[in-house]
């Protein structure tokens, strides 16, 4: 008999770097049985499911649902997790843009600052003047601030997140297109909203009356990295983007052991009306702002994502603005005017903001360096910020394999399955 | 079976715990386990490891060994009494809990009512975070001889009539679609709050449904995960005689369901011609609506609202009237609207343009469904279908296009192509197969059907001096290509349609509609074995199967190019054209000319060219002069000859690259340069076969070049790029490795070249390309195709194309 003999088929060992023409570390009969060796460095969704997902490193940046030209990457609702939901045409985007595999954030972080960045970034304690400063976390500077953008004209709308009002805590994205939005949706959130992943929906859904918007974009640094990676780059998905808002983050929560969390500290998630974290203390207070919970941040390690631990960017280095407690006194927010649409933006909503300019407070320097050490001593690849932007899959593997962050098998059983084929 | 379930309460687990009389399992991912905490005392036997969906051939069961393992590894004996439990609400507990009873397991099987949420609500328990070591044991699994599944036969039957078939699925999913007769009652119906509802409640719910004690009862869910907490429950309560159905019913009920009936959906679409158009039908329909569609031959764009349409030429044959016919069709509506282009939507192209493609179709773009009734009662006229050319059917069977002509041929194949064709065409449970199904049959010695790439290829072979076929099966390209295997089974021409159905059956006993990505046919061989296949395959088969002793390919030919000798001393013309596209007045001019010149017949052929049979002397140079036969010659420079590609960014919503304007430029600079550098006769066809993307529509891995669409990124610019391999032969079954990933679109012409200058100089005397490519190592062929120029310094914010 001609044709392919599968028990010829040789099963890559692991760890170890993948043998010639064969990929992926699952079961996958495309993988183990072909006839035809795989180009060198061909990146599929399902690698970087396995390198990413599987493997419990995937931050739900959005940005490989962003990233994808044939839209055959979408959101699994009940996981919060980038899923395929049509076929994958191997084109490699969603690796090349992840900033936990071919992404090199560090890489990416330099080369926006040298492009984009201010001969010196600004910073600031600032507080909204009015009530967005009642609704914002931490003085309303960013409510503010995009409320001025959007009555200006400047922006037509901005991607932020919401609590849901079906379940506690859970936030989800949203276009906020006015004043009332912003304060609808004034606060932190926890987990990931994959807001980057839904702008288009999000744009669809607003039927606004420009074909070419122009939004802000508020979330977490390692969002901020794929949507300026997308930028940088020229890539359709970015276009909307015209301002960038990093939160800054030391990491996400997984919204149900978030709750799985509290709840062993017999705090009714319901109760909790909002999460404070600072200098490693968590509290969650109640609608009249008394704490419910004092806890270690560490107690709640369990309940966050994993590869946030990877992330040496608190601070939110690719964004216009970045926002945070740290350092600035109660009632008002440390902000960093990084680039000219930063600044440009911050000027036009100066007469809705009381602000400070400041030196970057010892605090928030001091943070920003424990991040990086801590980040640095728990990635398992070289922290590199000369190095080249892309990270082969084949070196990724080589950092990768052997660590307890290397690629897990594909479960078919946890991957969405579709039907829309070519 | 022996082992007794039971649910069981917070309450009186803990109880039981307290006198150690049970050993808990949780399955919930072994990280929940470890971080978040469990049951005090539980072991971690996580979901994903015993719900086995990576077998194509089997349903969801782990592998008795595995399981095995799996238990012997947290130290659970056969005899122990288990209490799983989840967070999930109870379906994959019961899971674990059905799975251990079909294997066999004899202690009691019991389940947390609520799981672990009721645990912990109920009294203030807490998560305990230590956990067990437990020592291995010698658990042995085996599947019991009464374990109560219950097969797709078992499952008609039940529907028949005797037994109550129970979905457990959402109302949703039952309203969409059901198995006939089936009661519904979701999983979570016995549920109030996360608890098992009161036995009176329950009793009352069953009642209302028709489920009793005394009847049989079949469940089914989608992926047997929510029909297990209802088998459980069901159980529990001491209903005895209840089975459930392993495989998925999602497409099981959908082949049965009209709206996937062709036929219907034909005429749906019809309706909406002349009632609302696209907007109508998919207000009326759903979105979902546009997926079933390809059912019926109709794709729809990457623009919306507008349709690529494929109409199926079964073995690439056509009369001179059906080819005008689409030609005109072309013509007339396959034109772009004002804002796509309009008249200038392509600039080669124009616009009203048609595509021949590699499975002998023809495509064209720009359909409307206000237009589509119109263009079947045209259709309808000559004998044209468009039925079934796309979707999870048996597709456009392809023939040897020379097939009557050719000297050497033992078989006639037309009759055969027909037959199967017309068995399958209209018929939902056909239509509606795992995945697509591809067939081809060949009479000649040249395999010019393309055996090797197809679920079925039949190529000549001899068995006592009867003439016929020898079957191949599982072969494809795509994602993970495969040569088809030679299962040395001999059929005669008129067993062809009963093989075909045999295949369709097992395929739909044994593929998978669930797992889309890997569930063509070629894996179910290699998951099987060739052996093994066959023996399956027989059990399907209505003849008995035969050995040929004698087959009778001999050679591998690329096209039919050119101008040939017919065994009757008359002429065909093999017409190239490039990338297949031509304008649709084009083809209905050579449909005249065939009509005038030749017996009224033209042919489409597997490399996107035409063939002109059943010329005479005079009508020959007739033909040859005219000039239409400028632009589509049979004579043309080797670059133009060979080039193959797939539809492309144009209209594709997959395609990475644009290809067809792409490959047509590329291919004349390719000639220039040949003849320039000397090399241009030298070469029949140079076969550059680019696919836009993955899909491999162009059939990359058959090329002396194989391109594949991708985009490249450096640190500073990105672009379109094509990943490279060079030398396929299916003569050798020889597919291409991807030897290079992500050259730059627009260095690929230099790597061409000079791959070309390299073979020039170092191949031996006589040496054939694919030859030359086979005996140079990898390693060196990639050095020839990296040794390109240097592109400009890249610029950020270069517009990608």
């Amino acid at each position: 008999m001609s044709g392919t003999d599968p028990s010829k088929a040789t099963n890559v060992p692991k760890p170890g770097v993948p043998r010639e023409g064969v990929k992926g570390v699952g079961e996958d009969p495309r993988e183990q049985d072909r006839d035809a060796a795989e180009a060198p460095g061909k990146i599929w969704f399902r690698d970087l499911d396995e390198a990413v997902i599987e493997a419990d490193r995937c931050i739900q940046c959005a940005s490989c649902v962003a990233a994808c030209p044939s839209d055959s990457i979408g959101i699994d609702e009940d996981e919060g997790r980038p899923t395929l939901v049509k076929m994958c045409t191997g084109c490699s985007r969603c690796w090349d843009f992840c900033p936990r595999s071919g992404l090199r954030y560090e890489r990416h972080l330099e080369l926006t600052r040298e492009e984009r960045g201010l001969e010196q970034p600004a910073t600031y304690a600032a507080r909204a003047d009015d009530t967005a400063a009642e609704a914002g976390q931490d003085g309303g500077v960013v409510t503010a601030l995009l409320a001025e953008l959007i009555e200006a004209g400047e922006l037509d709308g901005a991607v932020v997140a919401r609590e849901r009002e079906d379940e506690p805590l859970r936030g989800e994205a949203v276009l906020a297109t006015s004043r009332e939005d912003l304060l609808e949706a004034g606060g932190s959130i926890y987990n990931q909203t994959m807001g980057l992943g839904k702008i288009d929906e999000l744009l669809a859904e607003a039927d606004l009356e420009t074909d070419d918007p122009d939004l802000a974009l508020v979330g977490t640094p390692c969002m901020v990295q794929g949507a300026t990676a997308l930028d940088r780059y020229d890539h359709e998905p970015a276009d909307p983007i015209a301002l960038t808002v990093a939160l800054m983050c030391t990491r996400s929560f997984e919204h149900d052991r978030l709750l799985a969390r509290l709840e062993s500290f017999d705090v009714d998630p319901e109760a909790v009306d909002g999460l404070d974290i600072s200098d490693g203390t968590l509290r969650a207070v109640d609608a009249d702002g008394d704490a419910l919970l004092e806890a270690d941040v560490d107690a709640f390690d369990a309940a966050g994502l994993r590869g946030c631990d990877e992330c040496a960017d608190f601070v939110g280095e690719a964004a216009d603005i970045s926002v945070g407690s740290v350092g600035s006194p109660d009632g008002s927010t440390t902000a960093v005017v990084r680039t000219e649409a930063g600044e440009s933006a911050w000027n036009r909503a100066a007469s809705a903001l009381e602000t400070t300019a400041i030196d970057s407070p010892d605090a928030l320097e001091g943070l920003a360096e424990w991040n990086r050490r801590r980040a640095e001593s728990i990635l398992p690849r070289a922290f590199d910020r000369e190095g080249s932007i892309g990270i082969t899959y084949e070196h990724h593997r080589e950092a990768y394999d052997g660590t307890d962050r290397e690629p897990e098998p594909l479960n078919p059983a946890r991957v969405h399955q579709y039907e829309e084929w070519c | 079976m022996s082992a007794a379930f039971s649910i069981i309460s917070p309450s009186r687990l803990e109880a039981r715990l307290e006198s150690d009389l049970v050993t808990v399992v949780d399955v919930r991912e072994e990280r929940e386990y470890e971080e978040l905490g469990h049951i005090p005392g539980a072991v971690s036997v996580p979901a994903d490891r015993f719900r086995d969906p990576s077998s194509v051939a089997d349903g969801e069961l782990p592998a008795p060994g595995e399981f095995a393992t799996l238990l012997s590894e947290a130290g659970i004996d056969r005899t122990d009494d288990l209490v799983a439990y989840g967070d999930d609400g109870g379906p994959l507990a019961a899971r674990f809990l059905l799975t251990a009873a079909v294997y066999g397991h004899e202690g009691s099987l019991f389940l947390v009512d609520g799981g672990l949420d009721a645990w912990l609500a109920d009294a203030d328990r807490s998560h305990a975070t230590a956990s067990p070591s437990p020592a291995p044991t010698d658990y042995e699994a085996t599947l019991r001889d009464d374990a109560p599944l219950i097969d797709r036969e078992g499952v008609e039957a039940a529907v028949e009539g005797d037994a109550v078939v129970v979905d457990t699925r959402t109302a949703a999913e039952y309203e969409q679609s059901r198995i006939p007769g089936a009661v519904h009652l979701e999983w979570t119906d016995l549920l109030a709050d996360g608890r098992l509802r009161g036995e009176d409640a329950l009793e009352d719910l069953l009642a209302e449904r028709g489920i009793t004690r005394d009847e049989r009862i079949v469940l089914y869910c989608n992926t047997a995960r929510r029909l297990s907490h209802t088998f459980v429950t069901l159980r529990h309560l001491g209903y005895e005689a209840v089975e459930f159905y392993e495989g998925s019913l999602t497409d099981w009920v959908r082949a049965e369901a009209p709206e996937w009936d062709p036929v219907e959906l034909q005429a749906q679409v019809r309706h909406y011609a002349a009632n609302g158009g696209f907007e109508a039908m998919v207000d009326d329909l759903g979105e979902d609506v546009l997926g079933r569609l390809k059912l019926i031959g109709l794709y729809h764009q990457k623009q919306r609202g507008y349709f690529m349409l494929r109409t199926r030429a079964p073995g690439g044959r056509l009369t001179a009237e059906q080819a005008r016919t689409i030609g005109e069709v072309a013509n007339e509506f396959a034109r772009a609207p004002a804002e796509y282009g309009g008249p200038e939507q392509n600039p080669v192209f124009g616009d009203g343009y048609l595509d021949a493609t590699t499975r002998q179709d023809i495509q064209m773009h720009w359909i409307e469904i206000a237009d589509i009734a119109e263009i079947w009662d045209r259709y309808d006229a000559v004998g044209l279908s468009t039925m079934q050319a796309c979707g999870n059917s048996v597709r456009n069977v392809v023939g040897c296009p020379a097939a009557g002509l050719d000297p050497d041929e033992t078989v006639d194949i037309e009759p055969v192509v027909e037959r199967v064709s017309q068995r399958f065409l209209g018929d939902r449970h056909y239509a509606n197969l795992p995945r697509k199904f591809k067939v081809s049959v060949t009479g000649c010695c040249e395999d010019c059907a393309r055996s090797g790439i197809q679920d079925l290829g039949l190529t000549p072979a001899r068995k006592d001096g009867r003439e016929g076929f020898v079957a191949r099966v599982g072969g494809g390209l795509s994602d993970g290509p495969r040569v088809a295997s030679d299962i040395d089974l001999f059929v005669e021409p008129e067993q062809v349609d009963d093989l075909v159905a045999a295949l369709a059956d097992l395929f739909i006993d044994h593929g998978s509609y669930l797992d889309t990505a890997v569930n063509r046919l070629r894996f179910l061989v290699a998951e099987f074995g060739p052996e093994k296949f066959r023996e399956e395959l027989e059990s399907y088969a209505d003849f008995a199967f035969e050995e040929p002793d004698e087959t009778l390919t001999m050679d591998y030919r690329g096209d039919h190019v050119g101008v040939h000798e017919q065994a009757d001393g008359r002429s065909y013309v093999g017409l190239n054209v490039p990338t297949g596209r031509m304008g649709g007045d084009e083809f209905a001019e050579l449909s005249e000319l065939a009509n005038d010149l030749g017996d009224g017949e033209v042919r489409l052929t597997p490399n996107q060219n035409i063939l002109v049979p059943h010329l005479a002397n005079d009508d020959l140079a007739a033909l040859l002069e005219e000039p239409l036969l400028e632009r589509y010659s049979p004579d043309p420079g080797p670059f133009t000859r060979g080039i193959v590609t797939c539809t492309g960014r144009e209209f594709c919503n997959y395609g990475i690259i644009e290809t067809k304007n792409r490959a047509i430029r590329w291919a004349r600079e390719l000639d220039d340069w040949a003849e320039e550098a000397g090399i241009a006769d030298d070469h029949e066809a140079i076969r550059v076969h680019m696919s836009g993307c993955s899909a491999s529509c162009a059939q990359p891995q058959l090329g002396d070049f194989g391109l594949r669409g991708e985009v490249y990124r450096d640190d500073y610019d990105s672009g379109r790029a094509a990943d490279l391999g060079l030398g396929g032969d299916l003569g050798n079954d020889e597919f291409i490795d991807w030897l290079v990933g992500k050259i730059p679109i627009d260095d690929v012409p230099a790597v061409v070249k000079a791959t070309m200058c390299a073979y020039d100089a170092d191949s031996e005397a006589g040496e054939s390309f694919t030859e030359w490519t086979r005996h140079t190592s990898n390693a060196d062929l990639r050095e020839i195709i990296t040794e390109r120029p240097a592109r400009d310094a890249p610029a950020i914010g270069t517009e990608v194309s």
